[in-house]
């Protein structure tokens, strides 16, 4: 780790913190500041953006776990965060579950399921993973559209979150609620992946067999990186049926699983930084192309038709395949990159 | 028992379509250990393409099809050039979500410039059913699976005498060997893309001229994965047996079960059996087991 001229470590804990120089604490302190106000000065449609990209960033972060760490692909991630999106509609529509429960109940049923579709990965992986997760998230999305508990393709109404009395009806409540949450899953993964678990994980992910020769059991390792992967995807399943209030299986399609993969490799594999700066910068390419393509269709009549539905997938592919062949550590090694550059300047040798 | 006979022959004529699109994936796996998850959208975009020449463009058949395996010509060359050549000896991880990104890019492009949807082929075999033994099948079937199997027979042929196939066995059974015998490895890569791109254009007008041009192709080409897995992935032949089998469970599931369980359990079943097969025996009937050193 590099550090700034002149800090030291006198004991353990302050080697191990985070948060290292004063420096640190203010442009810390000034982000959650940035943030927390965001509803001041943010009116309802940005902070509605802002909800789905607090949402997808622990979705990324559960599969950042996954398959940064512990190098597991999972292809099918939407249909995990299915998993957690119905159990809480279920629970908290059908029999009156309060919020809390709910969420935490939906974290653990997609953790089962993906335990049970993580099985294979004891003995494959690579691309054996890679379809067996595709046919995990074909095998979810067909149960949730033929059973009779889901609501098939009707589709299922959530009630809006609410704890201790307190309901999160206003997208700014909502905002408070989902930034909460996911604070504290980055939190969890950042010190996962400092800890025991993390290190086996990436040692795992380096050579699975070199891994197991050193006493990692490898059986409990890359289950156990399926749970949190699941769980986490749980979490953000369950959070986006509390904040759209209603479920359909269209919410959570393999295009969807798709471009999660795509934004943990935008983001940087295995890093903490990685799923936040490529969730986001997935959900505001998004919004740019949704709001520059009507302008551009305005202004050439001769572009077709397809375009506006067109122009989305075509940029989204193109972004992951360049990330992949130009930088194919992520935004996050630019960060690093830039971080380094700021602070050696103006003398950078 | 005509029903019974009706699904198996449907059955197994579709699953021999699915074989010859696998084909196309085990060929890119054998020469390169690439796995091709855009296999799918290949089949999707060249389906549109066939139907652009056809029906929009109004060509006769005879420039059309030409036209078609030119176009996937060019794709399979374009894509291994500019995606999979800058990422030779990447991690694996790379190589397959670099075909993922492909694939999403292809699909992108058929909403772009079709983007309608939904479409139908012109007929392109004969309409009458035919009977065999109590049983009616629609001529097609018969048509697709013939001409899959015809195929089949040049493939095997091609990789058995000619000098290029000889080159891409050689370079599935070790790369740096076949380096140093002068045999330009990369251009045998560009080849087995183009290779797959035109079975897997084939394999698609043939789906599409029998159930019309929607984003279902998709999920053919998904399907085929499960006959990559049950063969083997490494394996031609296994290739040619899974597809029969995994078009067999397909009909005759759908056929058997769907009272019992609801509609559209037909196009879950090949998923079903990709997860039985991979906790049983992940390396498929034919697929050499790997047995890995540190």
């Amino acid at each position: 780790m590099d550090l700034p001229c002149g800090t030291r470590n006198y004991d353990y804990a302050r080697d191990m913190a985070v948060l290292r120089t004063k420096t640190h604490w203010a442009l810390f302190i000034g982000l959650l500041v940035i943030v927390f106000a965001a509803p001041l000065y943010l009116g309802n449609y940005w902070l509605g953006v802002c909800n789905l990209i607090g949402i997808t960033i622990i979705t990324i972060t559960g599969l950042n776990i996954l398959t940064g760490y512990c190098g597991q692909l999972s292809i099918g991630h939407a249909g995990f965060m299915a998993v957690g999106a119905y159990t809480t509609a279920i629970l908290t529509n059908k029999l009156g579950f309060p919020f809390l429960a709910g969420l935490i109940c939906s974290g653990f049923s997609a953790g089962l399921i993906g335990l049970i579709f993580g099985l294979p990965s004891v003995r494959v992986k690579g691309f054996y993973l890679a379809i067996t997760t595709i046919a995990a998230q074909f095998i979810i999305i067909w149960v949730i559209n033929h059973w009779s508990l889901t609501g098939g393709f009707v589709g299922i109404s959530v009630p809006p979150a609410s704890i201790g009395g307190f309901v999160f009806k206003t997208e700014a409540s909502q905002f408070y609620l989902i930034m909460v949450i996911t604070a504290i899953c980055i939190l969890f993964a950042k010190n996962l992946a400092r800890s025991r678990v993390g290190r086996a994980f990436i040692a795992v992910r380096d050579n699975d067999l070199a891994a197991e020769v050193m006493g990692i059991n490898l059986l409990y390792y890359k289950l156990l990186a399926f749970f949190i992967g699941c769980f986490l995807a749980g979490i953000a399943g369950a959070l986006l049926a509390h904040w759209t209030g209603f479920l359909n299986a269209e919410n959570f399609t393999l295009t969807d699983s798709i471009l999660y993969i795509g934004m943990v490799i935008i983001g940087g594999l295995g890093t903490t930084i990685g799923p936040i700066l490529g969730a986001a910068l997935i959900r505001l390419l998004q919004q740019g192309i949704m709001y520059i393509s009507p302008v551009l269709e305005s202004a050439f009549p001769a572009i077709p038709a397809g375009f506006t539905s067109g122009i989305a997938p075509m940029v989204f592919g193109l972004v992951i395949i360049l990330f992949l062949i130009l930088e194919p550590r992520g935004l996050a090694r630019r960060w690093t990159l830039f971080r380094a550059a700021y602070r050696l300047w103006p003398f950078s040798y | 028992m005509a029903e019974l006979l009706q699904y198996t022959i449907t059955g197994i004529a579709v699953g021999m379509v699915y074989a010859l699109i696998a084909l196309g994936f085990a060929l890119i796996w054998k020469s390169s250990s690439v796995a091709n998850l855009a296999l799918g959208q290949l089949v999707l975009i060249s389906s549109w393409f066939t139907y652009g020449m056809l029906v929009q463009a109004k060509l006769p058949y005879w420039i059309g099809f030409p036209l078609t395996i030119l176009f996937a010509i060019f794709l399979g060359w374009m894509i291994e050039r500019f995606t999979l050549r800058p990422l030779i000896a990447q991690p694996i991880l790379a190589l397959i979500t670099v075909t993922l990104g492909v694939g999403y890019f292809l699909e992108g492009v058929v909403t772009f410039i079709w983007p309608m949807s939904v479409a139908a082929l012109p007929r392109l075999f004969p309409q009458e059913p035919v009977h065999i033994g109590p049983a009616v099948v629609s001529q097609e079937y018969i048509w697709a699976a013939g001409i899959s199997l015809l195929l089949f027979g040049i493939l095997s042929l091609f990789f058995k005498y000619h000098k290029m196939g000889i080159a891409m066995r050689a370079t599935a059974d070790d790369q740096m060997a076949v380096q140093a015998c002068a045999i330009p490895v990369t251009s045998v890569f560009s080849m087995s893309w183009i290779f797959a791109c035109v079975v897997a254009a084939i394999g698609g007008v043939l789906v599409s001229s029998i159930g019309g041009i929607t984003f279902g192709l998709v999920e053919t080409g998904l399907k085929s994965f499960s006959v990559v897995i049950l063969g083997g992935l490494d394996s031609f032949i296994g290739c040619m047996v899974a597809g029969p089998i995994i078009g067999l469970c397909e009909n005759l599931g759908g056929g058997y079960l769907t009272p019992l369980i609801g509609p559209g359990i037909k196009d879950i079943i090949p998923f079903i059996i990709i997860i039985i097969v991979m906790i049983v025996k992940p390396y498929g009937l034919f697929g050499e087991t790997r047995i890995e050193r540190i």
